[in-house]
């Protein structure tokens, strides 16, 4: 089963809402990518559509699948916003699943010719809204506050 | 693993299930669902199958790393391909090592051209490649001086014998087959043409170069631009040749295997090749191929593991290791790709008694064979990951910018 709610899963179809993939490098150093058409599939694995195989992002990939490396998710729409942590699962280049994700890709544009869908298994979620973080941090540490907010 | 772990774990467990071969449990052989998998393939060396029998053609790891191989009864110490849970893996003595798919099926496989012919006779395919070895025969097997890993005229016999397999291809079936081929979208990338040396003509290869043209023209009656990613996998080819075959085709890139990168070991195992045309030659051709074809664009095939062949190979790991990365980086210095395939030592080939080397020697192979291709700004596009898949060095490039 998923870990991610069915509020989630909601907001990942949604085309509408803001989708980033944050990878890194062998070196450490970040690469994000914006791209709104991240989606989720029947077991609830984040997909992502690689159109350009020799891209930074796709060599972060390969290599995150490879060493076991977390890749990071934003996700937000209005007041929601979400950050999903996940371990790159599949790599797929051929077969059923891609070619039908080949077939989307090509309805969407054209001119897109599919690299790889990558399938990413969720590993941790955390609220994003400032709301959720603040709450967070009064709750476990108490002390850190500006006095002027304190004040009657 | 520990010790490399700047290495691929999925490229280490290929080069060791190649290496130590693998078997599959009845579940296993159960999952296997013969309208969704490929369970027939003609190849030019290994083996063309039984046709009765139900095996998956070849692996594929959860990365898209594939893993070309053959199960075999005889390999003492294999891994086991299981069925858990649904899902199926690789195991080693009873500890699951990764998870594994099957090869799909194209949707051209069962159909037939016009002549009758199968079309996975024709085309055989590879995760994102058309496979088409239009002649299975090897004429330095005639004089008895075929490549001592290879099998091709063994298999080539037995198929046409057993499962009436022609040992050459018409053009009129290889159009066909490409047509139906390039309807499923997304299938292919590369269309790759391999072949037996043929020896005959005016000058030696010049019928091989025919042959060839003939067949790439087929194919390409299917393309819109003259040139289509394409590759062939050949003899040595002189500079007329190679302008022959690249002005009146759509080839982009061009493959001759030099098979073992040391002149004494190459003159011993691959007599035939070096009695007519000699290694130095051979090597001179393949770099001239550079200025037809671009830097890059040009690549050698190396049987690796099988300068250690014995009684006149390498003992000692070391040596061997160190004589193949020098010769690949005389080859990388000037152009050429070198990419290996781990040698297994085949059924109907001389070595089939053989010994092939150590994990830790292919790892250190793949690894310096990728390094040499970073060091020389050579890209492996014509024979990466998902286009072949035999080459765990070239699999490692994919983790490069
Ligand atoms: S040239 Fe050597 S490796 Fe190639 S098909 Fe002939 S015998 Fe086999």
């Amino acid at each position: 089963m998923s870990i991610l709610t069915e509020n989630i899963q909601v907001l990942l179809q949604d085309s509408e809402a803001a989708k980033v993939l944050a990878t890194v490098d062998n070196q450490g150093i970040p690469h994000i990518v914006s791209d709104n058409t991240i989606t989720i599939n029947d077991e609830g694995q984040i997909i992502y559509l690689e159109l350009i195989e020799t891209s930074r992002n796709s060599v972060n990939l390969v290599n995150s699948i490879w060493f076991k490396r977390k890749v990071a998710i934003h996700l937000s729409k209005g007041e929601e916003s979400y950050q999903i942590k996940g371990y790159p699962a599949y790599s797929i280049i051929c077969g059923p699943v891609f070619e039908h994700y080949y077939k989307l890709s090509l309805e969407r544009n054209p001119e897109f010719d599919l690299s790889t869908v990558w399938i990413i298994e969720p590993d941790e979620v955390i609220n994003d809204t400032y709301d959720a973080r603040k709450n967070k941090e009064r709750e476990e540490h108490p002390l850190i506050t500006h006095l002027d907010r304190l004040a009657k | 693993m520990d010790k490399y772990k700047d290495v691929s774990p999925f490229v280490i467990i290929k080069s060791d299930v190649t290496r130590r071969s693998f078997i599959y449990t009845d579940r296993a052989l159960g999952a296997l669902d013969k309208s969704k998998h490929q369970y027939q393939q003609r190849v030019l060396i290994g083996s063309n199958r039984d046709k009765n029998a139900a095996v998956p053609v070849s692996l594929l790891l959860r990365d898209g790393t594939s893993i070309i191989g053959m199960p075999s009864k005889t390999a003492k110490n294999p891994y086991v391909v299981d069925q858990i849970d649904g899902k199926l893996f690789l195991t080693d003595q009873g500890e699951i090592v990764e998870e594994v798919h099957y090869w799909y099926k194209p949707d051209y496989y069962d159909k037939f051209t016009s002549s009758g012919t199968p079309m996975w006779q024709v085309a055989s395919s590879r995760p994102q490649r058309l496979d088409i070895d239009p002649n299975s025969h090897c004429h330095f097997w005639n004089k008895g001086n075929g490549c001592k890993f290879c099998n091709i005229n063994a298999n080539s016999t037995q198929s046409e014998k057993e499962c009436n397999m022609s040992k050459q291809l018409t053009a009129q079936d290889v159009y066909e087959t490409v047509k139906e081929a390039l309807k499923q979208p997304g299938a292919f990338t590369n269309l790759k043409m391999s072949s037996g040396s043929i020896l005959s003509g005016a000058e030696i290869f010049d019928d091989e170069v025919d042959m060839y043209i003939e067949m790439l023209q087929a194919a390409g009656d299917n393309f819109k631009d003259k040139k289509f990613p394409s590759t062939i996998v050949a003899s040595a080819f002189s500079e007329k040749q190679l302008a022959k075959l690249y002005e009146n085709t759509g080839l982009m890139t061009y493959t001759s295997d030099i098979e073992i990168p040391n002149e004494a070991l190459f003159a011993w195992i691959c007599k035939g090749k070096h009695q007519e045309v000699g290694y130095t030659e051979w090597k001179r051709r393949i770099i001239r191929a550079v200025d037809i074809f671009g830097a890059g664009n040009v690549s050698s095939g190396i049987v690796g593991g099988c300068e250690m062949a014995q009684p006149h190979g390498f003992t000692n790991e070391d040596d061997a290791l160190k004589a193949v990365l020098e010769e690949a980086e005389d080859f990388a210095s000037q152009g050429v790709s070198v990419v290996h395939c781990v040698w297994v030592p085949m059924h109907g080939s001389a070595f089939h008694n053989q010994q092939n080397p150590s994990l830790e020697y292919y790892v250190r192979l793949a690894k310096g064979l990728s390094d040499l291709r970073k060091k020389y700004r050579l890209n492996i596009d014509m024979d990466n990951y998902r286009k072949c898949g035999n080459h765990p060095d070239s699999d490692l490039d994919r983790g490069n910018l």
